[in-house]
């Protein structure tokens, strides 16, 4: 087990940028999860780290051990590939015994080490069978088998659910989680998918365009997204942005609407003043409407979702998204009323996206 | 109820008879699959059965058109003129020989290419035509090009060991320098053939196979022996099936460097069979010699078939 710290990495492919300029340090039994965009490069990020991948700038370290140069064996990390990359021609047993016996690990530690590992994953009647033999769910279990038997410093997933239906994915995703409280290694885990960012993480990375947009918990980054995007980003449905400006202690927006700015942000409200600034609210973070601080819209469309109820509704040029009880059940055409805590907003500054507070 | 039953049986003859030309306009399922069928039968039974059955038939028979005496059932006759002759021993186990050197030679060099054609080159199609042109030429052109390189005065095989200070070598006069250039000279020709078909194999062998084995610490000879080559045997075993018959049935080559000489040291069975058939008309014995070589091909084949079955 092992820590890891990205120190200024790069990626160029020619001229063309991929990564530029990661600075992250990993915790010892960390699971950190780096999320974005397609194309933003965790892939490239995590290959690097690897080893699979030249690095054209900065420093990987793991442990206290700069890895820049050595060949993935000899990094010690194990990595579970999108496409399970299970050798077709072994049993699930000889795919789980090769990175032993390749390092010379004697048979008679090889067979316990499998036997435990496929017992952790519920696979130990499958380790016979070759990988063709084998559903979704299980190929993706036996890659974590092969890369648990390992014992390495550094577990590396790329995009492992992403091959699985919607359940299994949901089931798998907890396994996973049960895994790292059991074993404890430090996991670098890399999705396109929040949901599985925000339930496995410890720190979540979200990149874009090859660059850091935040670092945080969950908490921190679904409390205080740094950015717009990753207020977008994180959170589902996805978070309302309006724009408005600061005038007089409150926000107006661009459709005429007003909502007070009191308590939160009193303090700036003066520095605010006049600012064009992009509102971020959470879907669920509407409540019941009270004077001073409150929406009105006309209701487009309402999907109720048995749980809660989604309701989409005008607000100037820009539609919004409600998250409000299911009893709630306006008609399309109704004008909403819908209440806002001012505490809970988000304000971004027009011009950089950053956010304001 | 017997005439009942009388007149109801002319009228059912009736439409029997006339249900056979309906029962093809809405055929049932069988007769349908017969239908279908039958075309592909016809055709395999055409090319394939009738003219495998002639030779059969023929190899039976005393047919040789220079004796002036008619064809005439001959019974084992043809086989057992074989045993006895010493050209057709010599020129059966030149074909085995060549196909021992030049299968596994072909393998060999064909893999090695395949391996280089497969590296990432930048630029793939100088390499991928270099792996197409030996298997484009016509083996009697190579054969004719071959003879210039190892010709004793003007070739570039000579000239080259000149060059390097070793004496040069009369290919052709002795039977075992000239089987050694046919030998070289087919295992040029056939190694790309084996290359394409191996090289298409390891394309479709994932990257990401190897990049796994790479995390799990095999390093490149690991590779090759744990990954590749087990995944290759599907389409070794094909190309093996392949050159191996056409290595049964090698004739051009040996037949435009050497025509089998010196003697007929470098004959093989198929230039034997020509020159039965073609030279003496003697097509009785080579019938006979043909069903031999039939023979040999079938047995081949049916090896790698199993191996290919015990694998699957
Ligand atoms: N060999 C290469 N040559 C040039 N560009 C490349 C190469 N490999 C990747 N890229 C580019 O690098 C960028 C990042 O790729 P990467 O695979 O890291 O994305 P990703 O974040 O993993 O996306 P996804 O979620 O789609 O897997 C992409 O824009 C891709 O086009
Ligand atoms: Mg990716």
């Amino acid at each position: 087990m092992s820590s890891v710290s990205f120190r200024k990495l790069e990626k160029s492919y020619g001229a063309l940028r991929i990564v530029k300029g990661i600075d992250l340090e990993i915790a010892d039994r960390e699971f950190v999860v780096l999320v974005g965009p397609s194309g933003c490069g965790k892939s490239t990020t995590l290959r690097m780290l690897a080893g699979l991948e030249s690095i054209s700038g900065g420093e990987i370290r793991i442990g206290e051990r700069v890895v820049n140069k050595l060949p993935p064996r000899e990094r010690d990390i194990a990595m579970v590939f999108q496409d399970y990359a299970l050798y077709p021609h072994k049993t699930v047993y000889e795919n789980m015994a090769f990175s032993l016996k390749v390092r010379g690990v004697p048979a008679a530690e090889i067979k316990p080490r499998i036997a435990q590992a496929a017992e952790m994953l519920g696979i130990g009647q499958l380790l016979e069978r070759k990988p063709s033999q084998l559903s979704g769910g299980q190929r993706q279990r036996v890659a974590m088998g092969r890369a648990i038997v390992r014992r390495p410093q550094v577990f590396l997933f790329d995009e492992p659910l992403s091959n699985l239906d919607a359940k299994l994915r949901g089931q798998v995703r907890t396994e996973i989680k049960r895994l790292h409280q059991a074993i404890g290694t430090t996991i670098i885990y890399v999705t396109h998918d929040q949901v599985e960012a925000m339930t496995l993480a410890d720190r979540i990375v979200i990149l874009k365009g090859g660059e850091i947009e935040q670092v945080g918990t969950p908490d921190e980054v679904y409390n205080s997204p740094a950015s717009v995007f990753v207020g977008g980003f994180i959170g589902s449905p996805a978070m309302n942005f309006a724009k408005g400006t600061v005038r007089g202690g409150r926000i107006a927006f661009d459709g005429g609407a007003e909502i007070a700015l009191d308590g939160r942000v009193n303090g700036k409200a003066t520095a605010l003043e006049g600012r064009d600034i992009i509102v971020g609210i959470r879907p669920e973070h509407f409540g019941a409407a009270e004077e001073g601080r409150q929406l009105s819209g006309r209701v487009q469309v309402v999907e109720p979702l048995g749980s809660d109820t989604l309701i989409h509704f005008a607000l100037g040029s820009s539609t919004l998204t409600a998250r409000v009880a299911p009893e709630m059940r306006p008609q399309p055409g109704e004008i909403l009323s819908i209440g806002v805590d001012p505490s809970r907003i988000h304000l971004f500054d027009a011009a950089t996206e950053r956010a304001l507070n | 109820m017997a005439t009942a039953s009388e007149t109801s049986v002319v009228p059912t003859h009736n439409e029997s008879a006339t249900k056979w030309w309906t029962r093809f306009l809405d055929p049932s399922e069988r007769t349908l699959a017969v239908l279908l069928l039958a075309p592909a039968a016809l055709l395999l039974a055409l090319i394939i059965v009738y003219p495998v059955c002639r030779l059969v038939w023929t190899s039976f028979q005393n047919l040789s058109l220079t004796s002036g005496v008619p064809a005439e059932f001959a019974g084992l006759e043809n086989y057992r003129l074989m045993l006895d002759d010493p050209v057709f021993w010599e020129t059966t186990w030149n074909t085995v020989l060549i196909t021992l050197i030049t299968v596994p030679g072909a393998l060999f060099v064909g893999l090695a290419m395949a391996l280089m054609a497969n590296l990432p080159f930048k630029t793939k199609w100088p390499v991928r035509l270099s792996l197409l042109i030996p298997w484009a030429l016509p083996l009697s052109f190579a054969g004719l090009i071959f003879a210039w390189f190892f010709h004793s005065e003007y070739g570039v095989v000579n000239d080259v060991l000149r060059r390097l200070g070793f004496e040069g070598v009369i290919w052709f006069n002795s039977a075992n320098w000239a089987f050694a250039a046919i030998c070289l000279t087919i295992i040029w020709k056939t190694s790309s053939f084996m290359a394409l078909i191996i090289l298409a194999g390891l394309q479709t062998i994932p990257r990401s196979l190897y990049e796994a084995a790479e995390v799990d610490g095999a390093g490149r000879m690991r590779q090759f022996f744990e990954i590749t080559l087990p995944l290759l045997k599907p389409a070794i075993v094909v190309a093996l099936i392949f050159r191996t018959i056409t290595a049964l049935q090698t004739f051009d080559i040996p037949f435009t460097m050497t025509r089998g000489g010196p003697g007929t040291s470098t004959a093989t069975l198929a230039m034997y069979i020509h020159q039965n058939t073609v030279d003496f008309l003697d097509l009785g014995y080579g019938s006979a010699l043909a069903v031999v070589m039939f023979a040999l091909s079938m047995c081949v084949t049916a090896v790698y078939l199993r191996m290919i079955r015990a694998k699957g």
